[in-house]
């Protein structure tokens, strides 16, 4: 299974892109896409969604234009996207059941499989409460339940993990594992660690455009031996934050541990080389200055 | 000060950057226009049984100003009503609550606010009025202070008091928008009448807010005076079918007198101090969760608040083979679910007495007030029959979902229809026993328009306002016994067969743009 995305723009209006010229081919497995807000993540995810359509460009599953025929895809798709919400009226199993409605499954199993769903996701016990009355991380799972009732082969996720717990987001990590072997999943995250622990394929975009797409040691090499560690008084930080690409500092008593990027070294510094992480390449592509 | 003045401006702002005040003005100038009709027209909206007014500057701004305080009154309530709850929506009143700002500070800006929308509204039919005295008349002087005394001694002082009674009954009715909608609408419908039957002139002054008492009384006794009629009832509003033959009459605007100054006054006042007290009573975005009297069996298990996802995560080889189903019933279903639960129980209650009570009342009484009210009770379920999933943003799951066009809207249609007609059944079991399927076909009929109605500004203005403020302009004319808006053959029309096939014409229009405009917004999230 393959989604190939060509030439893909979204222009919603005289000064707003969304995305210019995107073109990517997706394979089964997890991609990661990471950006800066703005970058058109969630523009790209709608459109692969059904959404929202492109201004121009072409998007085909396995050969099949879905522009043309969002049908095709509507039936395999499962979709989280980042600020859903709920009809609060309604309990979790009625909730599933309206969403089974939209997919298109029915059947005398649907009980068990929402009852399976619900299980997974630890909402049994609160299954016939009325949404309304769930804690932000309990919606999140509903949500990631609906958007596997119908057993979906391209899976969308944006911004999953925001409102789970440490202990949910690992658990979530784990389920998307499970399910990559036979689904095309994207997700999207400004955790960069969420993406980093899960993803297959890392894609970066800025302005509506992407970057780089390649696989996370790949991405990793293009920063690799430019990034520096040193600890520095508290008073030179601004110094160094003016001359190099600052990653992060950390405060020691009176001195700072400061991680930059430097192209040529920072020999005046006395800054040791350091092993590069996704972190460091997505900041070091998405920097402003790149 | 300052306070007040960012917070009206900044929901002055919101208010009129919305797509649905858009729609409003648009109606709003074609209202205007509608105001001054040509003499020719099969309509007036100032009527003087046997005669009609001359257009000079003082008809024309008179009577524009005139309707445009009536008009605004009765759907600017519903136009600016919610402001209050929109901060408790977007959780902006919880930040508002832990700043300086007094309560009667807060509730004061909201209703200058709400003041601004109706009076930038008003302030449009104002222009449209002058524009239309220059197409309307010739050689008649134009008099700019017969149109400006109107708007500012009729329009604001009406648009204020209404302004503050939205406020007030969001303080006092709460985030129940219906129980808000019916005080208005008897409100409205009592202060009128009383308006329109007291006998003694200066209290019928002093209990009008909208000065339609002084003005009708200044025509009454100018032709009474000059002709020596007895002319008792002058008819505001759109008055159809009066081209039988008339005298003219030239009138030159009322007289200000102390007294009707003084009422003016009074009711800017009355207004502000209703906002005062009211002040005590508002809750500053302090909700106390309601604490339920009767123990539900496993209610301890079911507000545990469980904490992750399962160990075990989701075993999807243990789920049963997938049976897909692309029908609508299960959306049906879900549609009627929704609807049923929208609302409290009493508002059930309500209902469902008033419809038994229509297998009592007489069958003229049942058919042109009772159903028509009983339907209006139900204005927020199908208000929210095609916003609901935006509202929720539940509008990613559905727009993606498979079909979306040809099951999700049909099931939400057919959802509100069935709730139409179901209401309404008391009321067709009595036309059965009659064996008059024509009025059947009406109500039925009726119920789908409505719905379709419903339907159809939902997804058009993307919010709900624009069709509670139509369905309470369209139930009042109706008991005002108005035959062009009679959307369910309530009122004897001169051919059925006509009547029947504008109403099929109006259903079929509604479904056409209904299915384009949603077939166009799937796809452009």
């Amino acid at each position: 299974m393959s989604l190939v995305i060509k030439d893909l723009t979204k222009q919603y209006n005289k000064h707003k892109t969304g995305l210019s010229d995107y073109s990517i081919t997706i394979e089964k497995g997890v991609l990661g896409l990471l950006g800066p807000n703005g970058a058109g993540k969630s523009t790209l995810m709608k459109i692969i969604a059904t959404i929202s359509k492109p201004t121009t460009g072409t998007l085909f599953l396995d050969g099949e234009d879905i522009v043309a025929n969002p049908d095709r895809i509507r039936k395999i798709l499962g979709y989280l996207p980042q600020d859903f919400g709920v009809y609060p009226n309604l309990n979790a199993y009625e909730f599933l059941e309206y969403i089974a409605a939209m997919k298109g499954v029915g059947g005398n199993n649907l009980r068990k499989r929402i009852d399976l769903l619900l299980e997974g996701v630890n909402l049994t016990a609160d299954a016939k409460r009325p949404i309304g009355t769930y804690s932000g991380g309990m919606k999140q799972r509903i949500g990631i339940a609906q958007a596997l009732l119908n057993d979906p082969k391209v899976l969308i996720f944006d911004e999953p993990t925001v409102g789970l717990d440490p202990e949910e987001r690992v658990r979530f990590r784990q389920l998307i594992s499970d399910l990559a072997d036979d689904c095309i999943i994207i997700l999207s995250s400004h955790i960069v660690s969420d993406i980093e622990t899960i993803a297959d394929e890392v894609a970066i975009m800025k302005n509506g455009k992407l970057i780089t797409k390649a696989a996370q040691p790949d991405i990793i090499k293009l920063v690799e031996g430019k990034v520096f560690e040193t600890l520095v008084d508290n008073n030179d930080v601004a110094a160094i934050k003016a001359k190099y690409q600052v990653i992060d500092t950390g405060r020691q008593k009176d001195k700072t541990r400061v991680r930059f990027i430097s192209h040529t070294g920072a020999t005046e510094l006395a800054a040791a080389t350091v092993s590069a992480t996704l972190e460091d390449a997505y900041l070091f592509l998405t920097h402003d200055n790149k | 000060m300052r306070y007040i003045n960012s917070i009206i401006k900044a929901d002055y702002l919101q208010r009129i950057r919305s797509y649905a005040f858009l729609i409003t003005l648009a109606i709003t100038f074609y209202a205007a226009y509608s105001f001054v009709p040509p003499p020719t027209a099969s309509y007036t909206t100032l009527n003087v049984v046997g005669y009609k007014g001359v257009y000079n500057s003082a008809w024309v701004g008179y009577v524009s100003g005139m309707m445009t305080a009536i008009m605004l009154s009765m759907y600017g309530f519903f136009l600016v009503n919610g402001g209050i709850k929109k901060d408790i929506d977007t959780e902006v009143g919880l930040i508002i609550a832990t700043t300086p700002i007094s309560n009667f500070g807060y509730l004061l800006s909201k209703m200058l606010s709400n003041f601004l929308v109706l009076l930038t509204i008003a302030g449009c039919t104002f222009v449209v009025s002058i524009i239309m005295f220059f197409v309307r008349t010739t050689g008649s002087p134009f008099i700019i202070g017969n149109f400006l005394t109107p708007y500012l001694l009729f329009v604001v002082p009406a648009i204020f008091v209404i302004s503050s009674l939205a406020v007030i009954a969001e303080v006092f009715l709460g985030r129940r928008s219906i129980l808000q909608y019916i005080a208005f609408f008897f409100f409205f419908g009592a202060l009128m009448a009383n308006i329109n039957q007291q006998k003694n002139e200066t209290v019928a002054v002093f209990i009008d807010p909208f000065g339609v008492r002084t003005m009708t009384s200044s025509i009454k006794n100018h032709i009474n005076t000059k002709y020596h009629e007895h002319i008792e009832g002058i008819n505001l509003g759109f008055t159809f079918n009066s081209k039988r033959g008339f005298k003219t009459f030239e009138w030159n605007g009322i007289n200000i007198t102390g007294e009707f100054l003084l009422s003016r006054l009074l009711w800017v006042i009355i207004a502000l101090g209703l906002v005062y007290l009211s002040s005590f009573f508002f809750h500053r975005f302090d909700f106390k969760q309601p604490v339920s009297k009767k123990k539900k069996p496993g209610l301890n298990e079911q507000h545990t608040d469980t904490t992750a996802l399962a160990p075990a995560g989701i075993n999807r080889t243990l789920m049963p083979p997938l049976v897909t189903d692309y029908g609508i019933i299960p959306f049906i279903k879900t549609e009627l679910l929704l609807l049923t639960r929208k609302g409290s129980k009493w508002l059930w209650l309500i209902s469902i007495g008033a419809a038994i009570s229509m297998l009592f009342a007489p069958l003229n009484i049942s058919h042109l007030y009772i159903l028509p009210v009983l339907w209006f009770l139900q204005v927020t379920r199908w208000s929210e029959l095609t916003t609901r999933e935006e509202t929720n943003r539940l509008h990613y799951f559905t727009y993606a979902s498979y079909k979306p066009l040809q099951r999700m809207l049909p099931a939400q249609l057919l959802a509100g229809v069935v709730i139409a007609i179901v209401l309404a059944l008391p009321l067709i079991v009595r036309y059965v026993i009659a064996a008059d399927g024509y009025a059947i076909f009406n109500i039925i009929n009726g119920a789908i328009f409505i719905v379709l109605l419903a339907g159809c500004l939902g997804i058009v203005s993307g919010g709900k306002k624009i069709f509670e403020i139509f369905f309470f302009l369209l139930t009042y004319a109706l008991t005002q016994n108005i035959p062009v808006v009679d959307y369910l053959g309530a009122v004897k029309h001169d051919s059925n067969a006509v009547y029947i096939a504008v109403m099929l014409a109006f259903n079929l229009l509604l479904i056409a743009v209904s299915f384009g405009v949603r077939s166009y917004k799937l796809r452009n999230v």
